[in-house]
């Protein structure tokens, strides 16, 4: 399952959204800034306290930021 | 092989200057296309009230350019906005553009392409990008909860993004190199409020920490003293640079960078408009950017309708 790790408001996150769904990816978003366990997973993915939009399939392997390239790699889109 | 697609139109960005221009063309039943390589909404997608936009009280970035969306998609504008630009040939008829997927044959062009935020121009900002130096306070703003953290600016942007970010933080710097650009309104909201220390005439020199960002180096340039103020991070409003590399080749660039077009949004290419911050103009703001949208809608339809005869 693709994880997207966001907050409300975030117009990237936003857009790494509509771009899974332009893609027909099925995902999970989360709000790190209301869900701590997702804050916190995000965290130790990423190393970083608040990277926000954080995208990945197995919790290893991950996409800060809107990256189309990245993402259809990670993705294999 | 990429596909061809013919298009009346494609507007070029879809900040408020190219989703009023779809607007327009959508509602005069032009076959409207619009491809925006980063953020629909431009520069306002990142802004967290907007107050000076007739209409509305107040109102988020988010929420004014996606009720303009809206407006556009009603009337059939399409807008794409994953589909990267490669490049263009607008003196060719009809025009070219080349996207990563397609080839669009346009007969007339907008470019409302309008401007990125400038980068702090420090050796140190690649290493902290992300880790302490940021960009965009509503992504970001939620890590500095309870933490120390400064801006960097002077015009409306910096200073509305101190007013948001003390929503977080419990203490923040508003630095700038010369004095305050932004309107007397958001001036006085901030100096009302207690969390922020606002130093003007001060240069940032120099980024410091290990890992992520745990101080700045400011100098203040009226009385000669180098500070080091301990923060968490830096959300950087330094200004703007038009966004016209894909038309430096074929268009007329002022010294700043933007497209040269007088108040009809006509370029020096016939069938080539440009509107909003990326031309050339004395006032920029979101209301001019809208009338430009409108401006050069209605002159392209023109265009179009003698082009066909």
């Amino acid at each position: 399952m693709v994880k997207v790790y966001t907050v409300t408001g975030c117009p990237y996150c936003e857009k790494v959204k509509r771009y899974l769904a332009s893609k027909d990816v099925d995902f999970v978003a989360y709000d790190i800034e209301v869900d701590a366990a997702a804050r916190d997973e995000c965290k130790r993915l990423t190393g970083m306290d608040y990277a926000v939009p954080v995208t990945t399939i197995d919790g290893e392997h991950f996409v800060i930021d809107y990256d189309k390239a990245a993402l259809d790699e990670l993705l294999c889109l | 092989m990429k596909e061809r697609i013919h298009k009346d139109i494609v507007i070029i960005g879809a900040g408020m200057a190219g989703l009023t221009a779809a607007l327009y063309c959508g509602r005069m039943n032009l076959d409207t296309l619009v491809l925006e390589n980063g953020l629909v909404g431009g520069q306002i997608a990142n802004a967290v009230a907007i107050e000076n936009f007739p209409g509305f009280v107040s109102v988020s970035g988010g929420e004014l350019i996606a009720t303009v969306q809206k407006q556009a998609e009603s009337f059939g504008a399409v807008i794409d906005e994953f589909d990267e630009i490669e490049r263009v040939t607008l003196k060719a008829t009809p025009k070219i553009i080349e996207t990563q997927e397609k080839i669009y044959e346009a007969d007339a062009v907008i470019i409302a392409t309008g401007m990125n935020r400038r980068k702090l121009p420090l050796p140190e900002e690649k290493k902290f990008s992300g880790r302490g130096v940021h960009y965009c306070e509503l992504c970001d703003g939620h890590a500095y909860d309870g933490k120390i953290i400064a801006v960097a600016g002077g015009g409306n942007a910096a200073v509305d993004a101190a007013n948001f970010l003390t929503k977080y933080a419990t203490k923040l710097y508003l630095i700038h190199r010369s004095e305050l650009r932004a309107d007397d309104f958001s001036q006085r909201r901030m100096r009302a409020n207690d969390k922020i220390t606002v130093m003007l005439q001060t240069d940032i020199k120099a980024l410091r920490g290990d890992k992520k960002l745990e101080a700045v180096e400011v100098f203040d340039k009226t009385t000669g003293e180098t500070k080091t103020l301990a923060v968490d991070g830096i959300f950087v409003n330094i200004g703007v640079e038009p966004n016209t590399k894909l038309f430096r080749d074929e268009l007329t660039l002022s010294a700043s960078g933007r497209i040269i077009a007088g108040e009809d949004c006509r370029t020096e290419i016939d069938g080539v408009f440009a509107a909003g911050d990326v031309r050339e103009k004395e006032i920029r703001q979101l209301t001019t950017a809208a009338s430009d949208g409108t401006t050069a809608a209605l002159l392209a339809e023109k265009f179009l309708a003698k082009l066909k005869g």
